[in-house]
């Protein structure tokens, strides 16, 4: 069973590999041309050497050797030469190929559901789509050619030699078979380490992202030595990861380099017997005393960037099973829902986590189209469960959702985020200016259009006056230098500039103060136009011009009706809620046009 | 500069393993000279045994030291193997902790609540990263490339005694390519460290980017902008793609050039030595022994050029640390600190128990603002606001969004750090030195607007520290939390999940204040309490806190808020009104 995994995972390695070529092929072709005549040079000079050796014992003119020693200078200059451009060459080839990895992967983790982010942090899925990326990267830009030369080298080696001498060539052969045995033998146990110790720093690195932050949070509640404590306890796993793969990585390097040694001790020694024979020159024994050092340079080379290809494989490993993970929402929908306001329906719809109690279950609601719904329920009521599942970002475990009579899952992903727009509850904002902000990246709405946007929910202050950069300024990130009011008012202007048939709101005016409030419900009330609204809140007065009220309660639907009919009804939940929160009942006539802003 | 100091201190962090490796490597580093030696050795005797076999007769005596030597080299080789393999597994040791103590520092700093480590919180916990990842892996690297540089310069002593002994006028020639390499990379530093800061610069905005589209990533979904951002992100990376190549091309480019000159200073040799080479003088044991010792040598100016470029990047990267740490000093990045994180001290033991430092609690009778001022660059914040709060009492400071409320909350507890401030808070008659110090548990706690959970448990996000099971118990009940912890199957031992997502926002709400309400703090601070909650549970949370009798500041604008309050402060544009 843990063998097939292995084996299932070492196909997907090369697979990954080969995909990752194949569109760049013509460039990793020339390199490897380039690269394999310039590890073909370094054979000539050891032969030059044997020559001169040859030459001098046998007392030729000083000038002849002079001319060999030029040819071996210029030889060794252009071998310098060429290894700095194969340099460039490698990294641009690499940078390319694997650039385009971390944007699949970027994209994939986007379309995965929300149960997967549920479990990942941030942190460690940066890690993973751009630190194995990396690790990926430096494999193909570092290791990739030096493999290719130490390639080139042993068979040229063993060329020379047999034309030379064909028992030292077979020799050599014989030699490298049991030195390349010896390598492949040694390798796998150090890859799952490596594996071990990248998902241990992964860790630890995700321990930080996170903590810093809730660093307020954690600042303000003294809870310094408790992160701390964790950090140690991560930091640990990190130094035994580490231990140990450099354990199994020195033990496969102590058995390579050995067998380096080894065969230069050999070939000493043959070259003794076979010289004392005089079946074999000085210049010849120098020769192959040359072809074992430079052998031994290029695989040392190689070992030492055995952590790269370690770290390479755990990587590949951690990229193939992500992008292995396949989104629990498939999107193979094909019907369109009618234009215009669209009617929600629910009909036995349940949710809930394997391991938990169902945070929904068996959810009836027909919502008419052009409707406006106010939704209350005590915290976790399954309120913001509700909300993700009419935009599928969650997936009911059971039951149909239909929008304007279409199941959803027969909708086009792509058009069901189009007609569909959520406020939620936590705004998220990017590093960017406002403009990118509101529309997300989008180079196509025109700056007027955004500016609209802006004031048409009520922000003014960053559509800008003309005199400053407007909506031109930079955002920190985490959309640092906007009130949190001001961060709900943004995501507001996002749907405005996209104009949907059906909105979501979770909370959206919970952070802000009454004034901000009375200017986010005359946005809404303005968005509403035509369009079927889901207002989540807890503030009740924000829900006093909605049509109907549905009250949850554990999981399932309490009450719902006319909210005229539930405010006139005195025993009703939502009438009770009204009173407990010192709203006034009175105003079961709600007039849009009043608001505490004139 | 400081910058040694600052390594030094880093490297001696964990002085064992820094010690029994650096020896180790030390050894590792002398042992080619003995190889190399016997090579020599044994090509002369090869040179007598062709000589020997030219006259007919096989000399036993000469195949046998050409096996002796052949058996020094084998001892010497096997020895070498055997020191670095125990050598490289303590330096991994010790580099370890060299990178875990400069994190440590600036995790340190960037959770401490005031007192001298605190330092500057970051902007963006995506960049972030890079500061933990990058910089003390590239200080490490410094570290590293000293080891090998002074054991290079070890076998240059010497190979280079051995080699002018044998051929002096050779022996010189080998300096020239091997100083020029030094020389070349010293030329190129200026350019090393610009390129270098370059690309650390590119590759901090992918990151950015990219974790910003971590944590916002159902943002990105509802709003169908996977392919907006999408192209946002790559033209980030080509950006980096350039700026990546120019550095490896310098980086690297120098290396392998520098290693290419062992093969020039091998052509330098012969053509000086052209004479003797005929002549006999310099025979093919000497040869041997060049080719051998060159194999090697070449790596001091590689070491040398790479220690220069590393040692530009290591003040980079200091600098770029230092932004984390209290004052911005480097010197607070490499401060001695206790991590016991070692294996060896006992793998099976664990890390020692967590234990917590509290500032003394100081029974609160009046908490007095003082003319405190909190006021941004921009000019915005709050101006010399004054009040008084007493024991026992609820205050509910209110105002229109952004007139200041969250900033004055965060200034009075030590956590603005982006503005200037003035005036006091006077705590029972006596000025408060270090708010962030003294404003934390038992004597302040603090719920955020939007608090945020770690993935950790339930339990532990509450205490953040040891647990005392009836305080816990209350501040659950307090919180109203308590009932919605029985449907949960693992109780309070239940994974929240990263960022606490596993839970809904308001019992994320209720258990942030939980977490505010453990210690039973003398003051409590809420900003905004209500803006998760539905009402029922709000009115419950009010009623809670009053009857425990606790001194509560919070933001909030409900009526049962307001309805409660013993003081309202109404903030706007920054002023009291």
């Amino acid at each position: 069973m843990e063998g097939e995994t292995t084996q299932g995972a070492n196909v997907g390695r090369w697979r990954l590999l080969l995909d990752l070529i194949r569109p760049d092929l013509s460039r990793w072709l020339g390199l490897g041309l380039f690269v394999a005549i310039g590890a073909g040079l370094n054979l000539v000079g050891p032969l030059i050497i044997g020559r001169i050796v040859d030459r001098s014992i046998a007392g030729v003119e000083v000038n002849e050797i002079s001319r060999l020693a030029l040819w071996f200078l210029v030889v060794a200059v252009i071998v310098q030469i060429m290894a700095v451009i194969g340099i460039q060459l490698s990294a641009v080839a690499a940078w390319k190929t694997t650039n385009q990895i971390r944007l699949d992967l970027v994209r994939h983790v986007l379309s995965l559901d929300h149960e997967f982010h549920r479990s990942h942090t941030p942190g460690e899925l940066i890690q993973r789509v751009d630190g194995d990326v990396t690790a990926v990267s430096d494999f193909l830009s570092k290791v990739v050619p030096k493999v290719l030369a130490v390639l080139v080298i042993v068979s040229g080696t063993l060329l020379i030699l047999t034309v030379t001498e064909w028992r030292l060539g077979l020799g050599m052969a014989v030699y490298l078979i049991a030195a390349t045995v010896m390598t492949f033998r040694a390798r796998g146990r150090s890859v799952d380490e490596a594996a071990k110790e990248m998902s241990l720093t992964a860790k630890m690195y995700g321990g930080i992202e996170e903590h810093l932050t809730a660093s307020e949070d954690l600042r303000a509640n003294g809870a310094a030595d408790y992160v701390m404590h964790r950090f140690v306890e991560d930091s640990r796993g990190v130094l035994n990861g580490s231990v140990e793969r450099e354990r199994a990585f020195m033990k496969m390097w102590a058995q390579i380099q050995g067998t380096v040694s080894l065969g230069s001790i050999i070939a000493l020694i043959v070259s003794g017997v076979l010289v004392s024979h005089g079946s074999l020159s000085l210049g010849t024994a120098f020769l192959l005393f040359q072809y074992t050092q430079l052998i031994a340079k290029p695989v040392e080379d190689v070992i030492d960037q055995l952590e790269i290809v370690q770290k390479a494989n755990g990587a590949m490993t951690r990229v193939v099973e992500l992008r292995q993970v396949r989104s629990g929402i498939l999107d193979d929908g094909t019907t369109s829902p009618p234009s215009g306001a669209m009617a929600a329906s629910f009909r036995d719809v349940s949710f809930g986590y394997d391991d938990e109690q169902p945070v929904l279950s068996h959810i009836n609601l027909g919502i008419e189209a052009g409707h406006s719904v106010g939704i209350v329920g005590r915290t976790g009521s399954g309120k913001t469960t509700y909300s993700r599942l009419v935009l599928r970002i969650t997936e009911a475990t059971s039951g149909t959702i239909c929008l304007g009579g279409v199941p959803i899952s027969d909708i086009p992903l792509a058009e069901l985020r189009q007609r569909v727009a959520l406020i939620p509850q936590e705004v998220e904002l990017f590093s960017g200016t406002i403009r990118e902000n509101v529309t997300l990246f989008d180079p196509s709405p025109t700056d007027a259009a955004v500016t609209d946007a802006l004031r048409s929910v009520g922000l003014e202050s960053l559509a800008g006056t003309g005199s400053d950069e407007g909506i031109h300024r930079q955002l920190g990130s985490g959309g640092l230098g906007l009130s949190a009011g001001e961060a709900q008012l943004l995501a507001l202007a996002r749907v405005w500039l996209r104009q949907p048939d059906l909105i979501v709101l979770d909370e959206a005016t919970a952070r802000v103060d009454p004034q901000t409030e009375a200017r986010i419900d005359q946005a809404v009330a303005a968005l509403r136009e035509g369009r079927t609204t889901l207002i989540i809140a807890h503030r009740l007065s924000t829900l006093e011009t909605v049509d109907d009220i549905v009250v949850f309660d554990h999981g399932g639907v309490g009450e719902f009706g006319k909210r005229e009919d539930l405010v006139r009804e005195e025993t009703s939940r939502f009438r009770q809620l009204l009173d407990l929160a010192l709203e006034p009942t009175a105003a079961t006539t709600p007039n849009q046009e009043e608001s505490p802003m004139s | 500069m400081n910058l040694w100091r600052w390594l030094w201190r880093t490297m001696i962090h964990e002085p064992v393993s820094l010690t029994r490796g650096w020896s180790l490597f030390v050894i590792f580093f002398m042992s080619p000279a003995l190889t190399g030696w016997a090579f020599g050795k044994g090509f002369t005797a090869l040179r007598s045994l062709d000589s020997a076999g030219v006259e007919g007769e096989v000399t036993d005596g000469s195949l046998t030291t050409v096996l002796v030597w052949a058996t020094v080299i084998a001892v010497s080789e096997i020895g070498r193997i055997i020191t670095l393999y125990f050598g490289v597994i303590e330096w991994t040791r010790s580099w370890t902790h060299m990178e875990t103590i400069l994190r440590g520092n600036l995790l340190r700093a960037q959770m401490a609540s005031g007192g001298s480590d605190a330092g500057r919180p970051v902007a963006s916990s995506g960049e972030a990263i890079t500061y933990f990842r990058d910089d003390p892996h590239d200080v490490v690297l410094l570290a590293d490339g000293v080891l090998d540089t002074m054991g290079a310069l070890l076998f240059a002593l010497i190979a280079g005694a051995i080699l002018g002994a044998a051929e002096p006028r050779a022996a010189l020639i080998v300096v020239v390519p091997l100083a020029a390499v030094v020389l070349v990379v010293r030329s190129l530093d200026t350019k090393i460290k610009a390129y270098r800061s370059a690309d650390r610069q590119a590759a901090s905005e992918v990151s950015r980017m990219v974790g910003d589209l971590m944590s916002g990533a159902t943002t990105v979904k509802v709003n169908g902008a996977i392919d907006p951002v999408m192209s946002r992100l790559e033209k980030l990376v080509r950006v980096r793609e350039t700026t990546a190549v120019r550095d490896a091309v310098l980086d690297e480019g120098v290396y392998a050039a520098s290693k290419g000159a062992s093969g020039v200073a091998l052509g330098l040799v012969l053509l000086v030595s052209a004479n003797s080479l005929v002549s006999g003088a310099f025979g093919v044991g000497e040869l041997a022994l060049f080719v051998a010792y060159l194999s090697w040598l070449d790596f001091l100016p590689r070491m040398i050029g790479r220690l220069l470029a590393r040692y530009k990047q290591a003040g980079i990267s200091f600098d770029r640390m230092s932004r984390l740490v209290a004052d911005e000093d480097p010197a607070n990045t490499v401060l001695p600190r206790h991590l016991p994180m070692d294996a060896r001290s006992g793998r099976e033991g664990g890390v020692p128990p967590l234990v917590v430092t509290r500032p003394g609690r100081v029974k609160l009778q009046t908490l007095e603002l003082r003319a405190f001022s909190a006021t941004y660059a921009s000019g915005a914040g709050v101006n010399t606001v004054s009040f008084t709060l007493k024991r026992g009492s609820f205050t509910v400071l209110t105002g229109p969004i952004g007139s200041g409320k969250s900033t004055l909350l965060r200034a009075m507890l030590g956590l603005s750090w982006d503005t200037d401030q003035a005036g006091q808070l006077i705590w029972n008659g006596e000025p408060i030195v270090d708010l962030g110090a003294f404003l934390v548990p038992p004597n302040a706690a603090f719920l955020p607007q939007v608090p945020q959970l770690v993935s950790d448990s339930l339990a532990d996000n509450v205490t953040l520290g040891p647990r005392d099971d009836d305080a816990f118990a209350g501040a659950l009940e307090l919180a109203s939390i308590a009932e919605d912890l029985e449907a949960m199957p693992d109780g309070i031992q239940t994974m929240v999940g990263p960022r606490g997502l596993r839970l809904s926002g308001g019992q994320r709400q209720r258990l942030a204040t939980a977490r505010a309400l453990v210690h039973s703090p003398e003051l409590v601070v809420l900003d905004d309490l209500s803006s998760a909650l539905d009402v029922e549970t709000e009115v419950e949370l009010w009623a809670n806190l009053a009857e425990a009798g606790m001194t509560v500041l919070a933001v909030s604008y409900r009526a049962v808020a307001l309805e409660r309050a013993d003081q309202i402060i109404r903030l706007e544009q920054g002023r009291i009104v």
